[in-house]
This record gives C-alpha cells, structure tokens and sequence, in this order.
C-alpha cells in the first residue's frame, strides 16, 4: 500500500511538472503594461525627456524664479509660496525638480544618446546633447555641485560622487562640441528624420547647432567672475569658429490650452491650485514698470497697478488695503516656456562685445535684443531703454543685464535669478522697497518676511534631501545665501 | 475565587449526605443556555455510579436516582452541569457551551481540522455567536478588541469601508502585511481594486456574509501558516463557513436593525470668529477674525456692494459660536441587515442555503455613502460509502457611493476639507442648501473653500461588484486512515467604478467670481469623469493525501502531502475625461477633449508541494514537521524555485505527569519554528519604460502632447530600476508558550512568546536621484517582531446567574535591523515635512517632522527678525507608530435567558500625523491656536543665538510673535519648526467597544409562531471613545492612507468614525 502512495504521488507530480513546468511558469512574467526598456526608441524617448526638462524648469524652477526675481510676490493672506518668498526652502522643499530632471530628463537624454549613436537618426545625438547639457546647466546653477562623472549609472553605481560646478561645465561643453562634431556631415540630416518629435525646432538641425552655440556662450559668460581667462578664450574661439547664434527662441512654444497639455507654470500655478492668484505683482518690478512707462506691463500683469512689497505676505487688509486688489502675474495655457530666448541671445552677444569687443557692436545686439524682448509679449518699444553708449563698463553691463531681466518674467524666470548672482544686477536697494522716498524702482528689495541671516539673499538651493538622504557623498550643506561657484 | 468554590463544593457535599436515599423517577429537559434549543444525546449520569442515560432527540430524559443522588449532565462542547435531585421530580438543565474544552477541535492549515491538544502554536477560534453578537455587516467588524494579537480597526466611517486587519504587528516594509484570507480551504482575495487614499470601496473579504460562518480560526505565526505558501508568511484568517445538518429543514432568520452616528468629531475653538488678522472679513475661510460678541453682524456674500447676482439682499446672525456645529453636518445613519438560511437533508445529502441582504446608509446627508450588498450561498453535501464531496457556490453583490476624503483633486475640496475650513461661527447645517442664493457656487461665502455639500451632492463615486466564488471538494477514504483530497476553487469578480466631480464655474459677476471683499475669485475646476473596470481572477487547485493512523498503542501519526496549483490575475481598463462639455452630466464623451485610458493587467502563478506529519505520543507529546516547496512566475527563471520548514511540539503536562487535580485541570506547552518563503508581485524583474507622465508638483504634462497639431507620444525609462537577481523573502518565526487551566477549566490562561525575523524583504528603496533613478527594487529589508500575547477566561460566577470574561493583552515590538545597502532610512509615507520612515536600529516606523533648535540649555532658538523657532536642519523623531500594549476585556453576563456583554479595548502609546489638526490650525479652528488670548506674545523659554568670531552665545529672546506672523505660527509653511507638535499626535485611546444584550424569548412566546427558538438583542459597537488630553482632534483608528503600513501615518483630513446602535432578532424554525 504504502509503496502504492508513493507511486502516486511521484506520478501525479510528474504530471504536474510536464505541464505547468519551471520555465513556462515564468514566462508569463513580462509586463503587458509597460514595453521593456530594449524596445525604447529616440523617438520617443526625446520628445519625453525635452519635456521633462520644460515641465520642471518651465514649472516649479519658474515660479522660484519669478519670486526670487522679483517680478512676484506671494498674494497676501494665501500661503503656497512663502517657503520661496522668505528664502526659508530647506533640504525638504521643493526636491522634486532635482529628481524630475535627474531620473526624467537626464536618463532619457543618456538614453536617446546612446540610441542615436547606435542606429541612428544621428541627429537626436546632437539634440539630446544640447538639452542634457542646458538641463545640467540649470541643476548646476542652483545647486552649484550635483553628480556628473558617476551619475546616471542606476544600480551600477548608487552612490555617486558629486563633481564641482566648474567641471560639470567642462565637460559639457566638450560633450557639446563632440556633437557637433559627430553631426557636421553626417549623411541625410533633413527635418524629416525628427520633425514630428521634436517641440523645439520641428527638426531643423542648423537652429539645433545655434542653440549650441548660444548655450556654449551662456555657460563661458556664466564664468566670467570665476573662471575669467576661460570665459574669454572660449567666447573668442566661438566667433573665430564663424559660430550661428540664436535668433529664435529655443523653447517649446506649442503648449495648448487642455488639462495636462498646457504651460506647465500655467497647468501648476492656474489650473490646477485652488488659488489662481498666488503670484502678485511684486513692488519691485512694478514700480520698474510703471516708472518707465514700460508697455509690456499689461502683457505680464495686465490693467492693476497695485503691488505688494516684496515678502509682505502677512501684512493685514487694514494696514495695505490695496493688497487685495493687487495684480496677479498674467499667465496662458499657451505660453511658451524658453530654453534661450531671442532676446536673451541678443543681450549675450552685446556682452561679449561688450567685454571682448567680439562680433557685432553691443549696442546693436542689445537693441536687438530689447526688440525682442517687447516683440516676445507683443508689445511696442517705441523709444524705450535707449543704450547707454557713453556709459561706463558697468553702466553698459547694467543695462543689458537688466533689460534681461525685465524680458524674463514667466517661465523663464530662473535665469534672471542667475544673472543678477553673476553680475550683481538689478542692483540690490540698501533700503527696504516700502520705504518710499528713498527707494529706487527695480532694485532688489530684502523680503520682508525673509528668514536668512544678515538679511542676505538667497543664491542656490540646498542639496535636497532625496540625494541627501540616499547618498553618502552628498556635500556638506551650506545656507541658501552661498554663492555659486561662479557667482559674484 | 478558589475558596468560594471550594465552600460551595463543601455545601453541596453536606446536602448530598444528609438526604434519605430512595429511587425516584425523574424527567427533564436539556437545552442550550445560548439558543434555548433541546440538545439530543446528552449524557445523564448519576454521579459516582455508571448509570446513565442520553437526552432524545427533543432533549428529554427519564431517570430512576435516589433522593441523596446527584445528577450530572455533560455533552461535548458543553460544560459539565451537577444538579442534587432532592425532592425535584422535574430537572431542566440548560447547559452552556464551553469554550475551554479539552478536545476542541479545530481547523488548522489547509483545511484539515485537528484536535487543538495537538497544535504547537498558538490559535485562536472565534464561533459565530460571537462574530455576530452585534449584527456587523463586515466579516470581523465584531472581533475589535477580543482577540490577543490581532488588530482590526475600521479605518473610516462609511459603510461597507476597509477593515484593516493586522496580525502580530508590522513587518513588511513594502506594505505587504495583510493577513491571507482562506475560506473552506480556499484563498480569499481580499483586495479591492480602485481604493486609494481618496476613495474607500471597503475589502473584498467583507464579500463575505458573517451571518454564514461557523467559525473563524486565526493562524499567526508561521509555525501555523507555512503550508499555505508565501502569501501565509504574514497569518492566515480561516474562514469555515455553515454546512448543512442532518434533519428536517430549518429555517433561521436572523434581523438586525442600526443607526449609525458619527462617534466623535473635533470641536473648533469658540472664543474667534471668521477673519484674518483680527479683521472681520466676509469672505475668508478662517477663524482668525475678531472675538466673538454675539453682536449681530452680516455674513456671506452680500449684493449692496459688488457681488451682483444676490441683488440687494444680506443675511446677518450674531457672531457667536455655535453648539455642535461639526456634528450637525451629519445625519444618522441606518443599517439593516438580514439574512435567511435553511438547512436540512439526510445523512448522506445535506444542503446549507444562505441569503443576506445589507442596506445601509451612512451619516452623511443624502446618499453619497450608500452601501447595499446581496449574498447568496448554496452548500451540498454527499456521502456514497468511501467518496463524499462538498460543493458551494456563492455569489456577492455590492453597490456602493462612497465619498472623496484627504485632499481635494482639480481644485475642488473634498466634503472634509470643505467642512474644516468652516468658520466657527458659520451654521454649518444652513449651508446644507446648497443651491440656495447665498450657499451656491456663486455665493458661498468665501472663494477659498467650496460648499461641502456642493461637493458632497455633486461630486461622487460609485462602485458596483459582482463575485463568484465556490469550490468543490472531493473526498475518497481509501482506507479509514488514508483519504485522497481533491479540491478545485474558483472566484472571480468584476468590479465597475465610476467617479466624477462637478464642473464648477461662478457666474460672471459673483461674489466668488471676484467681486468679493477680498477679489479673489474661486478658480473654477473643469470636471471630470473616470469609468472603470476591473476583473480578477483565482483558480486554487489542490491534491493531497491525508493519513490519520493508529500505529500502536503509543503512537499515532497524522500528516498529509500534497500539491497546490495557484493561478491568479487581474485586468484593469479605465478611461477618463477633464472638462466637461455639458456640466453635470457625466458621461466618457462630454468634453472636448479626448479620453485618455490606462490598462493594466497582472497575472501569477504559483506551483508548491508540501508535506506534513504529526506523531503523537500518548496522546499527550505531539511533534510535527512539515514543509512546503514554491515554485512562483514572478522571480527569475533559476532562483524561482524555494523550500521552507516548519515544525512543531506539543506537550500535555497534565497527562503526561498524570496530574488529575480540581486545581491545575490542564497544562500544556507549546514551541515552534517554523519558515516562509515570498515572492513578490508580478513585473518586477525587469527594467522597462512607462508612458510619459510627468509631474509639476501640482498637475501633469501628460503624453501624447501636441506639437504643431500633430499629437506626439512619449515613452520614459522607469523611475524604478529593476533586477533579475532577486531571491525570495523569508521569515523566521519562533514562538513558545503554554495553555492552562485550572479549577475544573473555569480559569484558563494561554500565554506566547514570539520572535520573528523577516529578511531578503522585497522593497522598493528609494535610491540617490543622481543614479538616474529614484527607486531600485531590491531585497533588502531586514525586520524583527518581539512580542507577547496573553490571554485569561474565567468564568468567575457560575449558576443561574453566569459570568465570564475574557482578558487580552499583547505588546509587539517591530525593529527595522537593515534596509538596502547605502540606505539606512526608507520613506513609508508623507505629508508635507512629516514622514514616517523606516531607520535602521529603530522600531518600524518612526515619525520625523522639523524640530525647533535648541540651544545647549534646552531653551528653543528663535530667529532675532520674527521671533519664531529656528527650523533644526533635519527632520528629527516625534515618536513610533507602535502601541506600548493593547488591551481587551470582554465580559458576558447571564442570567437565565437574559445575557449582558460588553467588550473594552485599550490602547497605550503611540503617535499618528493628523492632516486634521494641520488643516484646523491654518484656518485657526483648533483650540490650540488660542493661545494668550492670541495676543502677542514672545515664545516662553526662547534665546536668540548669536555668532561672533565663531563662538555662539544665547541671550534671551525679546522679539514678540505679533499681528499676521500669530496665524502663521500655527501653520507649517512658516514655522516648520514649531508647528508638527500640534500636528503629531498621541495613538492612544479607551473604547467601549461592543454592548450587547440578549434575551431569549421563552418557549411559550416562540412556538405560538412556529419557532422553535427566537432570540432577541440589543447591541452598540464603538460606544465611547477616550482619547488623550493631547488629542482633541481625530480619533487615532481612523486612516484615509489605505490599510496598510502607511495607513499607520495616520490621517488625511479624513471622515470621523461610526458608532452604531441597534437591535436584532434571531428566530429558527
């Protein structure tokens, strides 16, 4: 009998195993939800990864750029910015932009990379490159070190090293100049190949290498201060190279206005918070407007004149009764978000001649430039901002640095941001922007709820806590109001 | 207590001698104390002789005894009952059942019963009567608090929610912690597709009608549970449903009838009216205003000024706070529930037929949260000489409203949200008209918060679920002790979901379209509509060998071996829409914009053999070992394949030793080891792309996006990086303890020790977002549970009048020992800066939130410029999810028919984040926020530090908290550093948890309709709630972050909890 059970048991195991065996068992463990990383095309990889670096530097990165800049301020008795607004962002807040472009963006653009290099079309090798190296731009500027050399490894290596800012540049900029290499005279690089997937330039590779270069010259002038001899040999070599700026935007301008398709700053800030009127006019930039009969002022905050000072968020109704009536900054669903704008194009080259005495006079570029910037929100200059040809150095620079500034509000806020730590420009006000008499329109003014000692103004962002927490190599922390490697 | 037995043995003794002795007849009849019903075959001896005789089949006996005899009656299941005959010519017994007996037979692994004597691990059974002793329409909503060890909370108020069930405590930290749920030796899914922290659509093992089940077992460590593969690893639920009974047809109706009312809620402060900064300001959404005077003032919207649409109309009130103003935004709910079984057929075919039926409709006003459910059940049983087979069929039905809670989704609020940003001196019950003029979208009186019950009218979600379950169970006695096993289930449901929210635009020219005091316009919010399906699938298939042999006089073994086939899966469709065309009607293609849809597919199987054997010897030392083999699809082909052990023994001291004493009746020790092996889900090797989503914080661009008209579509390489280098988890569970009983049972003690190890766990660990990704699935986790349960039944009073109690108590302790390499702190949950985490060393979920700093005196730093704390650089711990102990003590009084029990659960320690107080402390509606009279005020014992040539010196803080920056004090966006000690709360609580009082009806009341037994019972559940001084706010059970490890966090902006009273009646015939 009992020889009998064990027969059986062998048998009906058998039978068991032959049918249902190890192998097929498994074979019904390949996702049916999402394709297998193999499958991944720079077709779509491309148009994700340009999208991640707009929707994050376009969205979260822009609204701490409109406040640092102080075009805005957070609306009174309403709450979503303050963290922003009292320069009070700890290793905490706002971590998302840093892991959206890293994990987003980067590994998409390390991807699309590969694949282009691999088969091809050659040229995504030159338009992922470009956008990589605009997005390590931007997580370098506000972070000053963030991982390079070992970064983008996934489990091969899941603690990488941080690299000082000035090396991440280096690199880039070689990164940059591989490209274009790789892609001078590569065979078919008509826009057919990328235009369907491609929201920057539908496909054009010439306006892709004028972004490059546009980008290499942004990145040499971002180490004037730092890096002096380097800013200079490298800007010079471009226009000895015959090196094509940008006399377009780079930016993805085809956003519509439908849930989920729209500005990210507008899908983030308008269509999606309860609150549609958190972002106010700020004094500072309104006073700038107003004081120089500037006609943009509409474009960006429309018929209101009020403005709140910058950080009196807590102020009461009694005490600034025109608070509540103060503008709020005008936002679209089809605002573009800009990578480089025209007229930022412009107003770089006017200060590489302005310092290298490089390419056309500055005072050319810098009318081009101001053209733009009004051309960009439809608005007439008329007479405005004539250049100060007669000035001094400084006054030259400030001029340009701050017609930059005044043509950034919107999703490209950040760099303005980034300008005025590089050139000290808008001027920070010695004295409060309530102070009335004495203040002078457009200067920087301390927030008024700010939380940084010796009220000193913020010029990074601290290492967030999601690389902090999960990566031993993470630099020491350092207060918000450290200077940038590059910074003045 | 032992003396007062003794005295009255004494008594009984000395009556017994002094009475003449001579033969009498003497009849009777034995029913049971519980149902009143005659128990057949009842043994009726006369004591200290052999003879005897047994009750019929209507309970009735005839007996010749002495004067001077006593009379003992004794059943199975039944504690012994002595009666001194004495002059008595007519003896009824009712004899109640006992719940300590030796021989109880139990159901243990894969449905095979054994005698509980036998089992080296504990278990716990839990009979009908007492899962349903208060009519829940939830298969454990009854068992709060009455077991040791197992945790079973409601976590919200809405009918037919989750019941988060919890054995011995936390150890997974993917969140994979739930129990396994079997029911006639069949896995039960107990996941309901479609929940998330917003929506409760309830668990799927509440398909099951408690009305129907005999008995459920609760098998914790793994000891117990390893022949039930992987998904056993964390306790397994036995669910043992009613068969049928031999006999003419029966019929029971069981009836219960509840209301329900919400149990607590949170009191806003009374002492500020609406406003912000001391202002009185008709459209803020705050109590920050002036102090209330009862002086009578306008409110809401008001037409003499801008807000056009209301003409020139204003409604005044006085500005004084008002009673019960949160409650009286419920109304009462009400629950029926009802079932009818009938049960019959011959010894060799009987049937079990079941149908229930619940309505319920809970306190919210209307019927967002209407929960109706529908059950049906057949049982057949056959015997034909050797071969039997049992079938059942079932079939469940649910359709359920269910309500958003948590955080509002494209911008509109939820009805909880809505409802905390009340002013404390807003009716809230006059806003239940929404569409009248001054409540509507257009002119509810601040643009900042919606109507709650706009939102609750016109948003929604519904749910309709349709299941069929059943197996069918073969038997064939080759000899009479060896039986081949055959049993093949099957359940599949379909679940249908729909969820919207209005489209909400105030007219051009409203109070909320700007022109209001503030001119801030209320953002409109687009509507949506999402449609989906869900089906899942399970085929259970198992053969086994079952022994049960004799092998001398010595030796007995059992044991059982067999192979178990498990093939389960789920596929998911949804699409949704934004914007809708035509408000209010909500239908796939009313909007301009095209539907997205997600599919999503999930499918496992799972081969395992295993064997066990029990060897007993001399029915007192019981040694088993067993072990199971796994072979599953979601683990890469080579290290898919895993072998685990279990063993363990029993050890009757009393019949070992031979101890035949009044006082020590039984003693028992148990000790176990034993292993489980896990998998993990499906998809989880392999590295892959997803669709492109990407998130802006608040909103999301989502692929395909336009370019130039043309839609282009894109693909993103997972967040999560994946590896076919996985191995399976396992746990390791040691366990001891013991079984007591004393003085003729009517004390028992059970007592366990255990020690588990969970390793290799199978986590998601976030990684450096610098690797490219931000997540790696790995095996990683290390975790260890300690714990001890103890449980105490007496029944202190015996006689006419009985009492029984039951006490429980058990404390575990989770420890996390290892997380992934490199990581030493793992992100369970968060909200805001608070977040609970797993840090290597420390028990299993910590709480962190910013701290103040603080100077080397202990003395807070403030910041010079505003006078508020200095934010530490680090979130720092608050405390740990885990209760210190938890308690129950569960008494049942009865008096002849009457019976009185009440159960109390006890919590201690603890700490939970309440999204609750966060919200109340923004709008200033908690008490807290009070403080000084909300004058200004400098923080009490704070510095400020000042750096000179790098040395740092405190000096006394002199900078008062003033004007706007008193809010912002008890808000996080700017006093991180202060504000998440208001918001991190204490877990404990007392609660009367279940009332229940029955009484049988006599004979004579219940025959006159043909019963046979009727029963009636009032009953409460979640009575009374004590929570601590500290915690005003929300009650520590309530959760709307899933059921699971990070449902621990704590809560939301949550509903309150339920509290149900009713009665019931049982009648059989």
């Amino acid at each position: 009998m009992k020889k009998h059970i064990i027969k059986t048991i062998l048998a009906t195991s058998v039978i068991c195993f032959s049918v249902t065996s190890c192998k097929k068992i498994t074979d019904i463990n390949i996702s049916p939800n999402n394709p297998p990383v193999e499958v991944a095309t720079p077709q779509v990889l491309f148009p994700s990864a340009v999208q991640s670096t707009a929707g994050r530097i376009g969205g979260e990165v822009g609204i701490i750029g409109n406040i640092w800049s102080q075009f805005t301020t957070q609306a009174q008795l309403s709450n979503q910015y303050k963290d922003i607004d009292t320069y009070g962002m700890t290793r905490q807040d706002r971590n998302a932009n840093y892991n959206n472009l890293f994990a987003g963006a980067l590994t998409d653009y390390k991807l699309t990379i590969e694949k282009a290099k691999a088969g091809g079309p050659i040229q995504y090798y030159l338009m992922a490159t470009v956008m990589k190296a605009y997005t390590y731009q931007v997580l370098v500027d506000l972070y000053d070190q963030v991982p390079y050399t070992e970064a983008l490894q996934g489990q091969a290596n899941l603690q990488p090293k941080f690299d000082n800012g000035y090396d991440i540049y280096k690199a880039l900029l070689a990164e940059i100049d591989a490209a274009l290499a790789a892609t001078a005279s590569s065979g078919d690089l008509s826009p057919a190949a990328t235009a369907a997937t491609d929201f920057v330039f539908s496909g054009d590779i010439a306006k892709w290498r004028a972004f490059a270069n546009t980008l290499k010259l942004k990145m040499y002038l971002r180490m004037v201060n730092a890096k002096p001899a380097e800013a200079e040999a490298g800007v010079r070599k471009l226009y000895t190279d015959g090196a094509v700026f940008l006399t377009g935007a780079a930016g993805v301008s085809t956003y519509v206005n439908v849930p989920d398709q729209g500005n990210p700053m507008y899908e983030y800030n308008i269509r999606r918070l309860n609150s549609a009127t958190n972002l106010r006019a700020s004094v500072t930039f309104m006073t700038w407007l107003i004081s120089n009969g500037d006609t943009r002022k509409a474009a960006y905050f429309g018929t209101a004149t009020n403005a709140i000072h910058q950080g009196d968020f807590n102020a009461t109704n009694a005490s600034q009764p025109t608070y509540a009536t103060a503008a709020t900054l005008v936002q679209n669903a089809t605002d573009p978000v800009f990578f480089i704008s025209a007229a930022e194009s412009y107003f770089m080259q006017a200060e590489a001649n302005l310092r290298y005495g490089v390419g056309p006079a500055a005072s050319v570029s810098y009318n081009l430039g101001v053209n733009a910037a009004f051309a960009q929100v439809g608005a007439t200059r008329g007479a405005l901002y004539p250049y100060p040809a007669a000035g001094t150095f400084d006054q030259n620079l400030e001029a340009i640095i701050v017609q930059k500034w005044a043509s950034m509000p919107g999703s490209h806020a950040i760099e303005a941001f980034f300008e005025q730590e590089r050139t000290g420009y808008p001027k920070i006000s010695p004295t409060n922007s309530k102070d009335v008499a004495n203040y002078i329109p457009g200067q920087w003014s301390y927030s008024i709820g700010g939380v940084t000692a010796n009220k000193a103004f913020p010029k990074r962002m601290v290492f967030p806590d999601s690389e902090r927490s999960r990566n031993k190599n993470t630099p020491t922390e350092v207060p918000i109001t450290t200077p940038v490697w590059w910074g003045k | 207590m032992k003396k007062l037995l003794l005295v009255s043995l004494c008594v009984l003794v000395l009556c017994v001698t002094q009475a003449f002795s001579q033969n009498r007849t003497i009849t009777g009849t034995v029913t049971a104390k519980d149902d009143g019903l005659p128990i057949p075959g009842v043994t009726v001896k006369i004591k200290g002789t052999d003879t005897g005789v047994p009750t019929d089949a209507s309970g009735k006996f005839t007996i010749s005894a002495p004067n001077n005899a006593v009379l003992s009656f004794s059943f199975v299941a039944f504690v012994t009952q002595d009666v001194a005959v004495g002059d008595k010519s007519v003896i009824n017994v009712s004899l109640a059942a006992d719940n300590k007996l030796l021989s109880e037979v139990v159901v243990t692994s894969l449905g095979v019963t054994s005698e509980k004597r036998t089992l080296g691990y504990a278990q716990t059974t839990v009979k009908n009567t007492t899962i349903n002793a208060s009519s829940p329409i939830g298969l454990l909503g009854g068992l709060q608090g009455k077991i040791a060890g197992v945790s079973i909370s409601n976590v919200s108020g809405s009918p037919g929610g989750t019941t988060k069930v919890i054995l011995r405590g936390y150890s997974s930290l993917s969140g994979g912690n739930q129990p396994l749920y079997v029911i006639d030796g069949v896995p039960f899914n107990n996941s309901r597709l479609g929940s998330d922290n917003n929506y409760d659509f309830g668990n799927a093992a509440n398909d099951i009608d408690p009305n129907m089940v005999d008995n459920i077992s609760i098998l914790k460590g793994s000891a117990a549970t390893a022949l039930y593969g992987s998904r056993g690893s964390k306790g397994v639920i036995l669910v043992t449903t009613r068969k049928g009974k031999a006999g003419k047809p029966t019929v029971e109706f069981n009836s219960g009838v509840s209301l329900t009312n919400v149990a607590i809620t949170y009191k806003p402060q009374n002492t500020f009216g609406q406003g912000w900064g001391w202002e009185f300001i008709l459209s803020e959404n705050g109590s920050w205003g002036p102090k209330l005077d009862g002086v009578t003032r306008a409110w809401g919207a008001t037409g003499a000024g801008t807000g056009a649409t209301i003409g020139n109309k204003q409604l005044i009130k006085p500005f004084s706070a008002i009673k019960n103003n949160v409650a009286d935004a419920f109304d009462t709910g009400l629950e029926l529930n009802n079932s009818v079984n009938i049960s019959g057929g011959t010894d060799a075919s009987k049937y079990f037929i079941s149908y229930g039926n619940v309505y319920s409709n809970g306190v919210l006003p209307g019927t967002p949260d209407l929960y109706r459910k529908n059950n049906f059940s057949i049982r057949q049983s056959v015997t034909a000489g050797k071969f039997s087979v049992d079938v059942s069929l079932n079939y469940a039905n649910n359709k359920r409203n269910v309500v958003q809670t948590g955080q509002g989704t494209n911008n509109s609020d939820t009805f909880y949200e809505a409802l905390l940003q009340i002013p404390t001196d807003i009716p809230i019950r006059d806003l239940r008209n929404y569409k009248n003029e001054f409540f509507n979208v257009d002119n509810y009186f601040t643009p900042f918060a919606q109507n709650p019950f706009y939102a609750l009218a016109e948003n929604g979600a519904r749910q309709t679920s349709n299941r069929f379950y059943g197996n069918i169970n073969m038997n064939y006695k080759f000899l009479d002790w060896l039986t081949l096993n055959f049993q093949q289930s099957a359940d599949v449901s379909g679940v249908y979901t729909k969820t919207w929210l209005a489209k909400t635009r105030p007219s051009v020219g409203s109070w909320n379209d700007g022109k209001n005091v503030e001119s801030s316009p209320l953002t409109p919010t687009p509507g949506f509509v999402q449609d989906a399906t869900n089906n899942l699938f399970e085929y259970d298939s198992k053969l086994q060998l079952l022994v049960d042999k004799k092998l001398s006089t010595d030796f007995h073994l059992t044991g059982l071996t067999g192979i178990n086939y498990n093939d389960r899966g789920s596929n998911g469709l949804s699409t949704q829409i934004e914007d809708l065309a035509i408000p209010g009607f909500y239908q796939i293609n009313n909007s301009l914009n095209k539907p997205s849809s997600a599919h999503g597919y999930s499918h496992k199987k799972q081969l395992g053999f295993y064997a066990q054997a029990t060897l007993g010897f001399k029915n007192y030392l019981f040694l088993t070992v067993g072990g199971r083999n796994d072979v599953s699809s979601t683990l890469a082909p080579g290290k898919n394949s895993y072998f685990y052990p279990s063993s363990n023994l029993a050890f009757v001291l009393t019949d070992a030793f031979d101890i035949k004493s009044d006082i020590l009746s039984f003693a028992k020790l148990r000790a176990s080891y034993g292993e489980t092996g896990s998998d993990t889900d499906p998809y989880n090797i392999y590295n892959t792309l997803t669709a492109t989503n990407i998130p802006l914080t608040f909103g999301n661009l989502i692929f395909p996006l336009n370019n130039n008209g043309s839609p282009v579509a894109g693909y993103t390489v997972s967040n999560t990086t994946f590896t076919t280098g996985l191995k399976p988890e396992r746990v390791k569970d040691l366990e001891f303890g013991g079984e007591f009983r004393f003085l003729n049972n009517r004390i028992g003690v059970d007592f366990t020790y255990y020690h588990r190890i969970t390793q290799d766990q199978l986590l998601s660990a976030p990684i450096s977002p610098g690797t490219g990704y931000t997540a790696t699935f790995v095996n990683a986790a290390k975790s260890e549970n300690r714990g001890i349960e103890f449980a105490l039944n007496a029944t202190p009073v015996t006689g006419d009048f009985t009492w029984d109690f039951t006490y429980t108590f058990s404390r575990d302790r989770s420890k996390v020992l290892a997380l992934a390499p490199g990581v030493d702190r793992l992100l369970l949950n968060s909200a805001y800066d608070a977040q609970l985490v797993a840090l290597v060393g420390e028990p299993l979920g910590v709480i962190q939130a910013p701290k103040p700093q603080l100077a080397p005196d202990g003395r807070i730093i403030v910041n010079a410029a505003n006078g508020r704390p200095v934010q530490s650089t680090d979130i720092q711990t608050y405390g740990n999810i885990q209760a210190d102990f938890k308690m129950g003590f569960n008494n049942t009084f009865r008096y002849k028919s009457v019976a009185l029990g009440f159960t109390l659960d006890y919590s201690k320690g603890g700490k939970f984040y309440s999204g609750t107080a966060d919200l109340l402390g923004f709008v200033g509606n908690d008490p807290i926020t009070t403080y000084n009279d909300r004058n200004p005020f400098i923080l009490p014992n704070s510095v400020v530090a000042t750096t000179t040539g790098g040395v740092t010196t405190y000096s006394e803080n002199t900078t008062p908290i003033v004007g706007g920056a008193i809010p912002d004090f008890y808000y996080q966006t700017n006093n991180k550093g202060y504000v998440y000690q208001n918001l991190i709360l204490d877990r404990t609580y007392f609660k009367l948890r279940e009332v229940t009082l029955s009484y049988t009806l006599p004979k004579l009341i219940s025959s006159k309709v043909g019963a046979s037994s009727a029963k009636l019972s009032l009953y409460g559940r979640n009575l009374l709630t004590w929570l601590p001084a500290s915690n005003q706010i929300v009650d520590p059970e309530v959760s709307n972050l899933g059921s699971d490890l990070g449902s621990e966090f704590g809560e939301f902006r949550t509903s309150p909890p339920l509290r149900y009273y009713g009665a019931s009646l049982k009648v059989t015939f």
